[in-house]
């Protein structure tokens, strides 16, 4: 748990502080993120709980106990450390690099090279190919990778990330995100992370921590935030699709709904007939193995009145075969799928089964919804 | 002036190894000198403690090379006397200069982010200076002592002056009693001691710069 209480930090020579009466909690396990436009003191706050920088006023806690009470160096090898320009040593192999915090330690030779080979692995680095690697050998996004690496060599249970991944082109990033996600859903470190992007932000925090000028304007989770935006600042923050990057916190599982109804083609005249017995907005087509093949609508139905032939429903039907996603779809994805279609519905699916159904209207509702609505 | 092979060939063979070996010794002795004062001095400047010592004293340092060197070579010696000594003293004093320059440039060129990341790992500072500060401005401290090399070799040649020896002895020499061929030895192996010197020292250099930065 990591505790900034009143945490203020002036610069010399500075007017204003970088950092103003500051107080944040990180909670064992969970990620906050630092955001804010550049220059608002997200590096500063974040050297400040390694003793890169001393607070000008106030204390930081981890687990309880002040900072100030342990050796600043024994400190820092305890809590891993990604700076945002990487600063892996030039002179030193990729294996070098990684090994300094357990060399610190003093681990014995061959726990160091078996961890140095995890770790490479990890990160989905060839041991072989590239553990005698210098850094200048290596591309932006391995370099970042490495960087992440060494800072997790000694498994600390804290790690302080300045903007990790900010050195890289935005599909490697994506994709170094997704990593780092999957890595931390098992291994549920304590994390303080900056960045100033927004959407990054929203991707990887747990909680988020929105920094102006040095002081904190909102703290809360991405959904809090996004939802309940505590003032212009936040709102101008986020940008004019807030709405939309609200779809993206939530999977289409969780808002699916379960009145809907299976027909078969035998049953396609009968279809609205069936709808209207089961209270049913719409109702998908499916063949002899439960595979969805189309999807037919009360509200089509209706328009159209019951003229058709089976052959025309069946034509009609099909049209939405292509409207089927899985569940744990994002809603964004759920949404441009929606448009681009031009369906009302879309079937929710749990592998090859049909789980329930996403409307138009039900996104609506999500994204208008307030917390706790 | 008349040009002698008989006196060329007694200074070759018989003047000019020991007075080379004389001058190489003096050169090496003030060199190693030099090094490690000034890159000593070099590393207590960029220390945050003593920053604001580094433009005094390299602005001493400053003044101490703008003296001609047979300047200082005269000033030595009612000091510390005629010989080997005094000369080796005037010449640590004209090779400091570079050697503490480059040191001090080099430390300070040192990528901040490299030392913020040792740092934050848990480095102490003394692990810092001597695994990340001190290779990393290696090749800049290297060139600095090329220079000081190349500098401390052809002054060395005044040393005769106050009877340090070396091959100013014969360069010296020849111009009392006007031989032009002892002037010619003298003044030609100082030459191709410089060179070597050089070349020597430029190998060193590229050895030691750090493998990651030659690897392009
Ligand atoms: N060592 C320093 N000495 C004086 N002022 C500093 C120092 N470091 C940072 N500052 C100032 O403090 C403020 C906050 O800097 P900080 O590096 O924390 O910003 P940041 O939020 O990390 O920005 P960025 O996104 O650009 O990295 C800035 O106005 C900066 O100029
Ligand atoms: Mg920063």
């Amino acid at each position: 748990m990591i505790e900034l209480v009143n945490i203020t930090k002036k610069y010399a020579g500075q007017e204003e502080p970088a950092v103003k009466g500051l107080n944040l909690l990180v909670r064992d396990g969970e990620s906050c993120v630092l955001v804010g436009p550049s220059g608002c003191g997200k590096s500063t706050t974040l050297r400040m709980i390694n003793r890169l920088i001393e607070p000008t006023a106030g204390t930081v806690l981890i687990d309880g106990k002040d900072i100030r009470e342990t050796d600043p160096d024994r400190l820092r090898m305890g809590i891993g450390y990604v700076i945002q320009q990487i600063g892996l040593l030039p002179h030193r192999t990729v294996a070098e690099n990684i090994a300094i915090v357990p060399r610190l330690y003093g681990w014995p030779k061959d726990k160091i090279r078996e961890r140095t080979d995890e770790l490479l692995e990890l990160i989905g680095l060839d041991p072989e190919t590239t553990r005698h690697k210098y850094p200048a050998q290596l591309s932006g996004g391995q370099m970042q990778r490495v960087g992440v690496a060494r800072a997790m060599a000694v498994d600390p249970p804290i790690m302080l990330m300045d903007e990790p991944f900010g050195a890289v082109d935005p599909i490697a990033r994506n994709h170094l995100q997704d990593e780092f996600l999957r890595l931390q859903s098992v291994m549920r470190k304590t994390i303080c992370f900056v960045t100033h992007d927004i959407n990054e932000a929203i991707k990887m925090g747990d909680q988020i921590a929105i920094l102006d000028r040095g002081e904190l304007v909102q703290h809360g989770s991405p959904l809090e935030i996004l939802s309940n935006p505590a003032n212009d600042f936040v709102c101008d923050f986020i940008g004019y699709d807030r709405v939309v990057k609200k779809l993206s916190l939530c999977r289409a599982g969780s808002i699916s709904r379960k009145d809907f109804c299976l027909i078969r083609e035998s049953e396609l005249p009968a279809a609205a007939k069936k709808m209207e017995e089961q209270r049913a907005e719409v109702s998908f087509l499916v063949d002899g193995k439960g595979v969805p093949r189309g999807m037919l609508t009360a509200k089509w139905l209706k328009d159209n009145g019951s003229a058709f032939t089976p052959k025309e429903l069946k034509a009609l039907a099909s049209q939405g075969h292509k409207g089927f996603i899985q569940e744990d779809t994002l809603l964004r994805d759920a949404l441009s799928l929606l448009l681009e279609l031009d369906l009302d519905y879309l079937g929710v699916l749990k592998g090859e089964t049909l789980c329930g159904a996403v409307s138009m209207a039900d996104i609506r509702q999500y994204a208008s919804g307030k917390e706790g609505d | 002036m008349k040009w002698s092979w008989d006196r060329f060939w007694i200074a070759m063979l018989e003047r000019a190894p020991g007075a080379l070996y004389v001058h190489t010794k003096m050169v090496l002795v003030a060199l190693v000198v030099a090094a490690v004062i000034s890159i000593t001095i070099g590393i207590l400047l960029t220390r945050p403690r003593l920053k604001w010592l580094g433009g005094i004293v390299l602005n001493i340092l400053n003044l101490l090379q703008t003296f001609p060197g047979l300047a200082i070579v005269a000033l030595a010696m009612p000091i510390l006397g005629l010989g080997f000594k005094p000369a080796v003293f005037a010449l640590i004093v004209q090779g400091l200069l570079p050697i503490a320059r480059n040191t001090i440039a080099g430390l300070y060129g040192v990528d901040p982010d490299i030392m913020e990341a040792a740092r934050g790992m848990g480095m102490t500072k003394g692990k810092v200076l001597y695994e990340v500060e001190i290779p990393l401005a290696m090749p800049v401290i290297l060139a600095g002592v090329r220079t000081s090399a190349v500098y401390v070799v052809s002054m060395a040649t005044l040393a005769a002056y106050i009877g340090g020896g070396g091959l100013g002895d014969l360069i010296v020499g020849g111009l009392n009693m006007i031989w032009p061929d002892f002037i010619v030895v003298g003044a030609g192996l100082g030459a191709v001691l410089a060179i070597l010197f050089d070349r020597v020292l430029g190998f060193v250099e590229k050895k030691y710069t750090p493998l990651g930065y030659s690897a392009e």
